[in-house]
């Protein structure tokens, strides 16, 4: 593993340290050894080809899966389900009610967390362009993201994960996405964490950057930085996934 | 590289090159050639973020380290404004020309010409 610039020592400010995470599905070695942390307040792009471990890897600073071996912490303490209440995770998987509104999956959201601030789910679906009467099973895709992506910020947790919000949409869901990803960095102090493959659009929106593949990081470290010594993050990803 | 039209100005982002830098050179320029008014007031960090689509703290870095050099200005409660001293543009022009002149001066050098043929090359060329 390489680590790059500032924010490369284990410190305070991480709020995510993985410390050699294995995890085996059947034969397949999923997570190899994986060491990293994530800093606290900034956006880390968790980067890697379909298949390099980034879902598991999320799955398991969640709390929804174990590691085999190592261990991850979040803000110095164990993941326990306790925490529950600080960790939203968008997965790619997911899915909500197929007979609901968009309106009755924000009002059961309020129901489920008790953090969820139903006036600013509200106000980011306006931006969004969500009918709140829609169906959430004739949503188109890109919508189904927006949607999802209003749930997970709504919680105003101290981390969110987003695995793959970009994958599969439209240009206009991708930019309003980042449209909102970036008020919600500058209204609030949570980390975020986001997997993707597709690095052009995402190419301005990192901190700081992790890439992985065969489920060990390969290279890490703050995102201007590995501009200024290596180029641009689309290039250093090609040269690693070649 | 991504050309982005934010207003009147223009953005150049090159993403192999760290992209605060970048934001600072332009609005140095943009502040010497004239095309922001003294006194203007900027956008804000997350407009211009979101314009960009860069991380907020990007801008805030670009935007942090040109107060310092005291060509923005943030007042308290009412946002960030481009220096309304003519003498810290007179100043950034100075600086901005000494930079052209040495850079021209390396490359001309480099292809193997004396002063005085520079000076005479510069006196010839067309400035109009």
């Amino acid at each position: 593993m390489i680590t790059h610039g500032p924010n490369s020592l284990v410190t305070n400010s991480d709020a995510v340290v993985c410390k050699e995470l294995v995890k085996r599905y059947k034969q397949k070695l999923v997570l190899n050894q994986f060491t990293a942390s994530f800093p606290a307040g900034k956006i880390t792009g968790l980067l890697g080809q379909n298949g390099a471990g980034k879902s598991t890897l999320l799955k398991i600073i969640a709390g929804l899966t174990q590691p085999d071996l190592g261990e991850a912490r979040i803000f110095g303490k164990k993941i326990h389900w306790k925490q529950n209440h600080d960790i939203t995770i968008l997965s790619d998987r997911t899915k909500w009610y197929e007979h609901h509104t968009v309106l009755e999956a924000i009002k059961f959201s309020k129901v489920l967390f008790p953090s969820f601030d139903l006036e600013k789910a509200l106000e980011l679906i306006q931006f969004m362009e969500l009918d709140a009467d829609q169906k959430v099973h004739t949503l188109s895709r890109g919508q189904e993201s927006r949607l999802y992506l209003v749930l997970c910020l709504a919680r105003n947790t101290k981390i969110v994960l987003l695995d793959e919000p970009f994958s599969g949409i439209d240009l206009v869901s991708k930019e309003q996405i980042i449209q909102v990803i970036i008020d919600y960095m500058v209204e609030s102090s949570s980390t975020l964490i986001i997997s993707t493959h597709e690095i052009h659009e995402t190419e301005g929106l990192f901190d700081h950057a992790v890439f992985i593949r065969n489920g060990a990081n390969v290279l890490s470290g703050d995102v201007e930085y590995l501009r200024a010594t290596q180029g641009s993050i689309e290039t250093i990803y090609r040269g690693i996934y070649r | 590289m991504d050309i982005i039209q934010v207003g009147d100005l223009t953005f150049q982002l090159d993403y192999s090159k760290p992209l605060y830098e970048q934001i600072i050179s332009q609005f140095r320029f943009d502040i010497a050639q004239g095309n922001i008014p003294l006194g203007t007031r900027t956008l804000s960090v997350r407009d211009l973020a979101k314009e960009l689509k860069v991380n907020p703290n990007t801008v805030m870095r670009a935007y942090q380290e040109l107060e310092r050099d005291n060509l923005f200005e943030t007042r308290r409660g009412h946002g960030t404004f481009v220096t309304s001293s003519q003498k810290k543009v007179d100043e950034l022009q100075r600086s901005l020309a000494t930079q052209a002149v040495s850079s021209f001066v390396t490359s001309i050098k480099s292809i193997g010409f004396t002063k005085d043929s520079a000076i005479t090359l510069i006196e010839e060329a067309e400035w109009n």
